[in-house]
């Protein structure tokens, strides 16, 4: 569950630094902060609204309320109440319940599915098509927000690869250059192997523990050109026991067994693996190419040993696996309140996209607060803009740009592809025992391993 | 009419008023949910709309799942490990410590001391213990002696007895006490008694000291089980049931059906498995505990 | 009590003795103080153990007895108290000392400030407040259920008795951890009221309220109270509130103590409950708090945390020493 949490912090804090991500194709300049919604019947309307920043960060939190402040000025028919929600899988539903959810709530592609074929979240397809940029989102994004029918419930604010992240000073200390990041997967093995040999410290690790198992091995099956499932949600097949990703476990194999280079953890999570990495004791690990972004607020990484570069792609249909955040509403949220909680992403986050001074004025407050700006993220509409923002930002940047250029230069070529469409969870977690094993049994079989788990998924998603 | 005066005469109402908080905590959070738990695991629900009956399907999908054996296996597994470590420890020390003259009131301390430490503090503790590189502080100790060094939890076939070795040392205080206690009440004739025929000290620990420790053996044992098929906070927190799985636990299903998947019938069900379970282990243990204090 | 018991309320059989009331105490109490003192003197007759004075005699047996004393005590204290000094070392050492010599003692020298940044960086301060607040709501529903249930039960015995004492009885049978998820849907909307106790601390404490363990033991504590001073209360124009009040809570202040000791206790070593049912992080007890802390603060500071959040439970375990291993080792079912 650690995982799933802080897969969506890092997701989250994206949101906050994203200044970065540009927008809204039609460049028109009205800040699309509708006020169209003020139109019409203009019942008075309260909502509430997730990841207010807490006290601990004053300056992201006056930021935040001042933000409200402005939105209720041009909204006056709409009450905002912020909250400091932040997406938790596993006290999710029960929040839902016990109605201490906020009317609009932030949550991970990863769970977008799930949510919509649970009915936890609502249809928002008429108040999303009202907005100006509806028809620019990048397709493969918008699709984590579909369901079959193309009914779109939520937005996507935020989106970002897997990068492989490295200490360039363990590449150092191991006589490699931390400019010359690993090119291919025999790069990657090799590096491990020496760095361990010359540091002592783990040279690759993985994580596997709270489903994290399964996503990693997902990204690394598809840096290899396979895929876990095949087809729409609706008809899906469960395609686990491919040869992507069995070259994916011998190799990991390889590396824990035959060269010792992974270290003597087996069990980090998302928020373990981080800390270990931001301590030194990781050469090189995959993460979302925004977790640097945590590794500085909460693990106080050395920026001077921070490194990101591209997962290395090999084979036909090799792709990089991104994820991100999406705001969805409560399902049993009014019209007036659903209308509310879009044109409150519209404002909050959206205009952030669409507008310099919106981009300009968030940068200032995220280096006011100590917060990174410049983190390398996708783009949720196309990659012009997403530079077109960059550019605005350029002067707020306060990340060691130079030494993410590996990944910032490449990763626009690299094919994204989405997360595994049906019961992604619980496909992770599935997963994780078979990367656990590989890791902590020399003699495991790879080859009946992956049977098995292709069975228990397939059962799964067939009772689903 | 008169059954009324009658009532609120003798302080029916004070009664009444004195029961209530009784009945209002025990009937929210004791009695209802234990009734509720068996229509819900005959229930589908997402916690938003109204639940439907689904039938049997909650069973049939933890029946089905192929975590179910393994868990059941591994709880089995845990208890009959805590048994193994944490049952005879405890016994060889207090009769040990019955036979102290000196100190008893520092060594029971001593010995109880782990149980105070909270669980979690326990298990974050231990699970920096278990590193498994040669400088972890276990592996270092061992290194001493030329042992190790181990993999402990980072290994499928040592996580298990690495936990219970944990739960034992957290634990076994408790236990030491209880036996201390009862020990106190073997009654000095008996082995007067038997030393009349030249009794060695193995015999009289054998022939008098166990039989008469028979009951409070009886219901150690029973107690541990019932604790130990709803362990949790152990696995959880220090391996997450890895790896592959050798450390998920019955409870830690039922958390992650309900809390990981969302899947809340389908842990009402198990927990309903389980507790058939456990309720046979208490009815066994409320009957030896009866038929001792008659006896 | 029992081995690895998670919730030592519940299983508490014996805790039933503890229940011996004042009118059979002297005789229990004599009995402990007598254990006690066969440390100083030789004991009376009849309190031996296996080992007769005839085989304290012999050289074998005092030898192999001394040699055991030391082995447990050598043992007790790496055992027991090793991890707790290891961890009281590791809090004010480096980060990096404990990594690479976890067992010198401060090469780097020591450094005490990371009790100070867990307290207040690692906001170990608030959630060691709130920790506080959850055992003293905790501590005073069980306190309040257990008196008035245990004196309705045992001294005012309406007719019904019998029937609620077993359906008391009866939820023993079924463990805590077993209704969890029933026990979360009720918390999330409460029959009847319709409100959601969710990331309130109603949530921790009401459901504590509802322990069986307590209102037996103070049931079968006040059913052993002498009835005639009652009787003498009631001719004296005494209702049921000053009963309980002037004459029955007096008289039961060892079991009220027994009672809230484990209260305290057991609200700090919760984990699963609260962390089910306080997902807001202002609110949270340090047991749920600390895996998080983990993964956000460097060792040091981390281990300084955990040190932290021990220090109170064993404080109040070394100033109750006795309440608790006479009652913890619970009299017990041997007695009950």
């Amino acid at each position: 569950m650690n995982g799933t949490r802080t897969r969506l912090g890092t997701a989250t804090t994206v949101a906050l630094a994203l200044g970065l991500i540009a927008a809204c194709g039609t460049g028109d300049d009205s800040p699309s902060a509708g006020d169209d919604t003020g139109d019409g019947a203009s019942e008075d309307v309260t909502i509430s609204v997730s990841n207010l920043p807490p006290t601990t960060e004053e300056g992201a939190r006056e930021a935040f309320l001042a933000r409200v402040e402005e939105f209720e000025e041009r909204h006056p028919h709409i009450t905002v109440e912020p909250n400091e929600y932040e997406w938790d899988a596993t006290t999710f539903a029960a929040q839902l319940a016990g109605g201490t959810l906020p009317t609009a709530f932030q949550f991970p592609f990863t769970d977008g599915q799930s949510l919509i074929q649970r009915g936890q979240v609502a249809d928002i397809t008429a108040e999303v098509e009202e907005l100006s940029y509806a028809g620019d989102f990048n397709p493969s994004v918008l699709d984590v927000v579909q369901d079959d029918a193309g009914q779109i419930y939520g937005i996507p604010i935020a989106a970002y690869g897997i990068g492989l992240h490295y200490n360039r000073t363990l590449f150092e200390e191991a006589g490699l250059d931390p400019d010359e990041p690993p090119q291919s997967w025999d790069e990657v093995r090799e590096y491990a192997r020496i760095i361990a040999e010359e540091t002592g410290q783990a040279g690759y690790a993985q994580m596997t523990q709270d489903n994290t198992g399964g996503w990693m091995l997902t990204t690394l099956t598809y840096a290899l050109g396979g895929r876990m499932q095949e087809g729409g949600a609706d008809d899906v097949d469960v395609t686990i026991d491919n040869p992507q990703t069995r070259r994916a476990l011998e190799m990991l194999h390889a590396m824990r067994w035959d060269d010792d280079s992974m270290g003597e953890d087996f069990l980090y999570d998302w928020g373990t693996i981080n800390q270990a990495f931001a301590a030194g004791q990781i050469g090189m690990y995959m993460g979302g190419s925004d977790v640097y972004d945590s590794l500085v607020t909460e693990n106080d990484i050395d920026p001077d040993d921070y490194g990101l570069t591209v997962l290395p792609l090999d084979g036909a249909d090799a792709g990089v696996l991104g994820g991100g955040s999406i705001v969805g509403v409560r399902p049993d949220a009014s019209a007036a309140e659903r209308e509310a909680a879009v044109a409150w992403v519209d404002f909050y986050y959206m205009s952030k996209l669409t507008d310099e001074d919106a981009a300009v004025a968030d940068a200032e407050t995220l280096v006011e607060s100590g917060s990174p700006v410049g983190t390398p993220a996708l783009p949720i509409f196309d990659a012009e803009q997403l530079a077109q923002a960059e550019e605005w930002v350029a002067d707020y940047v306060n990340v060691p740009l130079d030494q993410m250029r590996p990944f910032r230069d490449q990763i626009l070529d690299q094919p994204l592809v989405p997360e595994p469409p049906v019961k992604a969870q619980e496909l992770y977690a599935e997963l994780d025992g078979v990367v656990q094993a590989v890791l902590t049994e020399e003699d495991a079989d790879i080859e009946q391993l992956l049977q098995e788990a292709d069975a228990n998924v397939t059962a799964l998603v067939g009772a689903g | 009419m008169h059954a009324t005066v009658r009532w609120v005469r003798s302080g029916g109402i004070s009664t009444l008023i004195l029961l209530l908080p009784l009945l209002l905590t025990f009937g929210y959070f004791a009695w209802f949910p234990i009734g509720n738990a068996v229509v819900m695991s005959f229930q589908e629900t997402n916690l938003v709309d109204e639940p439907t009956w689904i039938g049997l399907d909650n069973f049939t999908t933890i029946f089905g799942d192929p975590l179910f054996w393994t868990s059941v296996r591994n709880t089995v597994y845990f208890t009959f490990l805590a048994l193994l470590f944490g049952y005879p420890v405890p016994l060889v020390l207090a009769v040990l410590m019955s036979e102290f003259r000196r100190g008893l009131g520092l060594y029971s301390m001593l010995a109880y001391l782990p149980v105070v430490v909270p669980p979690v503090v326990a298990v974050l503790l231990w699970r920096f213990f278990y590193d498994a590189s040669t400088t972890g502080v276990f592996n270092t100790i061992l290194g001493w002696v030329g042992l190790g060094p181990f993999e402990w939890i980072q290994s499928a076939s040592m996580a298990m007895p690495s936990l219970v070795l944990q739960a034992t040392w957290a634990n076994a205080g408790a236990t030491v006490i209880i036996y201390l206690a009862a020990l106190t009440s073997v009654r000095a004739e008996l082995y007067d008694a038997v030393e009349v025929d030249g009794a060695g000290i193995w015999y009289k620990i054998w022939h008098v000291t166990l039989p008469q420790l028979r009951h409070i053996l009886l219901i150690t044992l029973i107690l541990q089980v019932i604790a130990t098929f709803q362990i949790f906070t152990e696995p959880f927190l220090m391996t997450g049931g890895g790896p592959n799985n050798a450390t998920t636990t019955i409870l830690l299903q039922i958390y992650n059906y309900a809390f990981r998947f969302g899947d809340y019938g389908a842990a009402t069900a198990l927990s309903l498995v389980l507790a058939v379970f456990l309720a046979i282990m208490s009815a066994i243990y409320f009957r030896a505990t009866r038929s001792w204090s008659t006896s | 009590m029992n081995h690895l018991v998670r919730t030592p309320e519940r299983a508490r059989p014996g805790a039933a003795s503890t229940g011996t009331p004042p009118s059979k105490a002297p005789e229990t109490r004599r009995h402990t103080r007598r254990r006690l003192r066969t440390a100083r003197r030789a004991p009376a007759p009849e309190e031996r153990g296996v080992l007769s004075e005839f085989d304290r005699d012999r050289a074998a047996v005092r030898w192999g007895l001394r040699i055991a004393q030391a082995l447990v005590l050598v043992g007790l204290i790496a055992a027991s108290l090793g991890p707790m000094l290891w961890l009281a070392k590791a809090a004010i050492s480096t980060t990096q000392d404990t990594l690479r010599e976890p067992l010198a003692l401060w090469p780097s020298g020591i450094q005490w400030e990371n009790l100070a940044t867990a307290w207040n960086q690692a906001e170990i301060n608030r959630y060691f407040l709130n920790t506080v607040w959850v055992a003293t709501g905790s501590w005073f529903f069980q306190l309040l259920v257990a008196t008035t249930g245990g004196y309705v039960l045992a001294v005012l015995r309406p007719r019904f008795t019998k029937l609620l004492t077993g359906a008391v009885l009866a939820t023993l049978f079924v463990p805590g951890v077993v209704v969890l998820v029933p026990l979360f849907l009720t918390v999330l909307d409460v029959p009847l009221f319709g409100v959601s106790l969710l990331n309130t601390y109603w949530a921790v404490w009401l459901p504590a309220g509802a322990n069986a363990f307590n209102v037996l033991l103070v049931k079968r504590f006040m059913d052993n109270l002498p009835r005639d001073v009652f009787e003498a209360a009631r001719v004296d124009g005494a209702g049921p509130f000053r009963l309980l009040l002037f004459v029955v809570l007096p008289m039961s202040k060892p079991i009220l103590g027994v009672v809230s000791i484990f209260a305290v206790l057991h609200a700090w070593k919760d984990f699963l409950w609260p962390l089910i049912v306080l997902p807001e992080p202002q609110l949270q007890p340090l047991s749920v708090r600390l895996p998080v802390i983990r993964d956000t603060v460097t060792l040091d500071v981390f281990l300084a945390s955990l040190l932290i959040s021990t220090l109170l439970p064993i404080a109040i375990f070394l100033i109750f020493q006795r309440l608790f291993l006479r009652n913890a080792g619970l009299g017990n079912a041997v007695k009950a």
